[in-house]
């Protein structure tokens, strides 16, 4: 019980949301796909509907939760199987520069809430919460306390935040999370039959000059996406996904945004790699969230003694990244240990 | 564009070992200003043998393993920088430059050079000058001496409390004396009041875990108010224990090299509380008043099993639960 209570282990990260977080959303759309309806008559009442017709919906829409890849139907069809009564609506957010998520929360109230109310009829929800992240570093961000009777919960604290979401929201029971995008895409499929064609990304990094959140049609390449927000500079680092986990791309042109492409950063580094070696700081073990020692296991993975990872819990590592980010000497602790920790597939179940 | 595959995480803290060795050698440089101010400026050539061997047997060593000599490097520079302050402003030139090329092709780099090494470098250099020459090792001028560049001889020079207590010994030093370093002893360790500020400044930097010296420094007053040395009471012994030899230089300085500490609180907590036991019993039963030294390296060789006990002990207490 004690290790429940304890405050998680993590970083304090720096933001850097803004500007990107305060500007509206804007949109770049494909002009030329056409617009295709769902086999379903449009309404604005949600009266109207059956728990099983919104589920149905979602899955004509076919409509993906951003956060996990996975169709929202598949989720919330679970999720009356197995009697999940409670959910959570993820805007979390906690890598620094990505605020798709929260930017579409404070500009989309109205489809949030909508989608919302229709992601509770469907699972015949007691309780429900938004989940904002909220540290120390983005105080001029304004979030509200409540949308639509929902309550907005600002967890606080060390990166990575999700991790430790059901404890910060006191969750005892089962609960399903959704992405707040996917709601917005709900509402829009229920209130005028739209497919989802398109996602909510952030742009953003040093080298982008009107750093915005974008709602872009899939299957755009990122050199559209780039030019669209504009590039101060010539970056030597593009990243799809978070800052601290997303995946470095070479080739602009044949990488295509997908639903669950959540940023787009474009990155300049001047400063070259160093060839540092461990210093034996302990920064890493002081900051993993999941208790590990990550220079002891990068360590035995490079002396080849793959004997030591289970005894040093290795399959643990949920590649937050935190232990690479500290690291003084700048060695891809995280990389070599997730490679060599199990791919959890089922990480995001959300069931404790 | 000419774009870079890179691991992620895409943003880094700004912290490099520089920062952490950087700053180690600004907490030492005062201990020299200080150094200067009471034996002249021998103090700074005998820093500037120790520091110029230990970078020139760090570069030969790197040269002999064939491995690349990274400039940016300046862990040699920072072994090279606390030996002298363990010795005797009067102590020759030679037992410097030899200690200091004895830490880095002895004691580190047959291990794997920065990072890889299983004993504290300086540690090692301090003990073999010890070893080998303790008779100009264990003779210390007077302060407001100044000490000639090059004939020593005519120093006269005293033991130190240490030493004193080492006999059996009642030790003579005023405690206020002690604290600002105004008593006969190696250059560096004897300002007790200057050490703990360094250590303030390293721990708010967080280069040093405040923890470890801590624990150490319980250890050794608990181990002296329960067995003094001396026939005087026991708060004395627990004072003079703690502010004589080269104790709390070695817990700001020594002990908390990161290559040989522990990387765990508890196993931090476990391994300075360890090292304050085992130096008092060197005090006790050693042939030498430098027991620190010797007490680290005998305890840098176990220092990942404290970090081995704390993980051991976690997933047992978590098999226990479920």
């Amino acid at each position: 019980m004690d290790m429940q209570n304890r405050p998680h282990k993590g970083v304090y990260l720096q933001q850097f949301k803004e500007p990107a977080l305060s500007r509206e959303i804007r949109t770049f759309l494909n002009a030329s796909a056409s617009e295709t309806l769902i086999e379903h008559p449009a309404t604005k009442e949600l009266d109207d509907l059956t728990a099983w017709e919104i589920v149905d919906i979602a899955r004509q829409a076919g409509i993906v939760d951003e956060r996990d890849g996975r169709p929202l139907y598949q989720k919330l069809q679970r999720a009356r199987d197995k009697e999940i009564r409670a959910v959570v609506i993820d805007a979390m957010d906690d890598e620094p520069f990505v605020s798709s998520q929260l930017g579409v929360l404070l500009h989309m109230r109205d489809s949030v809430s909508f989608g919302l109310k229709a992601v509770r009829k469907a699972v015949e929800a007691e309780s429900s919460v938004i989940a904002v992240y909220k540290n120390l570093t983005d105080a001029e961000t304004r979030i509200p306390g409540s949308i639509d009777g929902v309550r907005v919960a600002r967890i606080g604290g060390k990166y990575p935040a999700e991790l430790h979401l059901s404890r910060e929201l006191g969750l005892r029971k089962a609960y399903i999370t959704v992405g707040v995008c996917a709601l917005v895409f709900l509402a829009r499929a229920i209130i005028s039959g739209q497919m989802q064609k398109s996602c909510f990304i952030t742009v953003a990094g040093n080298c982008i000059a009107n750093p915005t959140n974008l709602e872009v049609s899939l299957g755009m390449n990122l050199s559209m996406v780039l030019e669209r927000c504009g590039l101060a500079d010539n970056p030597t680092r593009v990243v799809i996904g978070g800052s601290m986990t997303g995946i470095s791309i070479m080739d602009t042109d044949k990488t295509l945004i997908s639903p669950t492409t959540r940023a787009v950063l474009a990155f300049r580094e001047d400063e070259k790699e160093r060839n540092y070696t461990c210093i034996g700081c302990g920064r890493c073990t002081a900051v993993c969230p999941q208790d590990l020692d990550p220079m002891f296991i990068y360590r035995a993975v490079k002396n080849r003694r793959l004997s030591m990872l289970g005894f040093l819990k290795a399959e643990k590592c949920v590649g937050c990244g935190t232990c690479s980010y500290v690291c003084p000497s700048k060695l891809p602790l995280s990389t070599v240990i997730s490679k060599y920790s199990k791919p959890d597939g089922e990480e995001d179940e959300a069931c404790n | 564009m000419q774009l870079i595959q890179r691991n992620a995480p895409h943003i880094r803290h700004s912290d490099n070992p520089k920062t952490l060795q950087g700053d180690m050698i600004l907490a030492l440089l005062p201990l020299y200003v200080l150094g200067v101010c009471f034996y002249g400026f021998r103090v700074l050539v005998t820093m500037l043998v120790s520091v110029f061997s230990c970078w020139l047997c760090d570069m030969l060593c790197s040269l002999l393993r064939r491995r690349f000599f990274n400039f940016r490097d300046l862990s040699s520079l920072v072994t090279g920088l606390i030996i002298p302050l363990m010795m005797p402003a009067s102590v020759p030139y030679y037992v410097v430059a030899f200690s200091g090329a004895f830490a880095i092709a002895v004691i580190k780099h047959p291990f794997g050079g920065t990072g890889e090494n299983l004993f504290n470098p300086a540690a090692g250099g301090i003990a073999f000058a010890v070893a080998c020459w303790p008779a100009q090792v264990f003779s210390y001028p007077v302060t407001f001496t100044t000490i000639p560049l090059w004939n020593v001889d005519s120093v006269i020079t005293v033991p130190s409390t240490a030493h004193t207590l080492k006999m059996g010994g009642l030790p003579s030093a005023d405690l206020g004396d002690m604290l600002l370093g105004l008593v006969a002893g190696p250059v560096g360790t004897v300002s007790i009041l200057v050490l703990l500020a360094c250590l303030i400044y390293l721990s708010v930097r967080r280069t040093i875990p405040l923890l470890q010296p801590l624990c150490f420094l319980i250890a050794v007053a608990l181990m002296a108010y329960a067995f003094p040395r001396a026939d005087i009471s026991r708060t004395y012994s627990v004072l003079y224990e703690m502010m004589s030899g080269s104790l709390v230089f070695g817990a700001v300085f020594m002990l908390n090299d990161p290559v040989t500490s522990p990387k765990r609180p508890a196993s931090r907590a476990m391994y300075g509380f360890a090292v304050g036991v085992v130096t008092m019993l060197f005090r006790y039963f050693g042939a030498f008043d430098h027991g620190f030294a010797f007490a680290l390296l005998l305890m840098n060789a176990l220092s990942e099993e404290f970090d081995y006990v704390i993980v051991r002990m976690a997933s047992g207490r978590k098999g226990g639960a479920a």
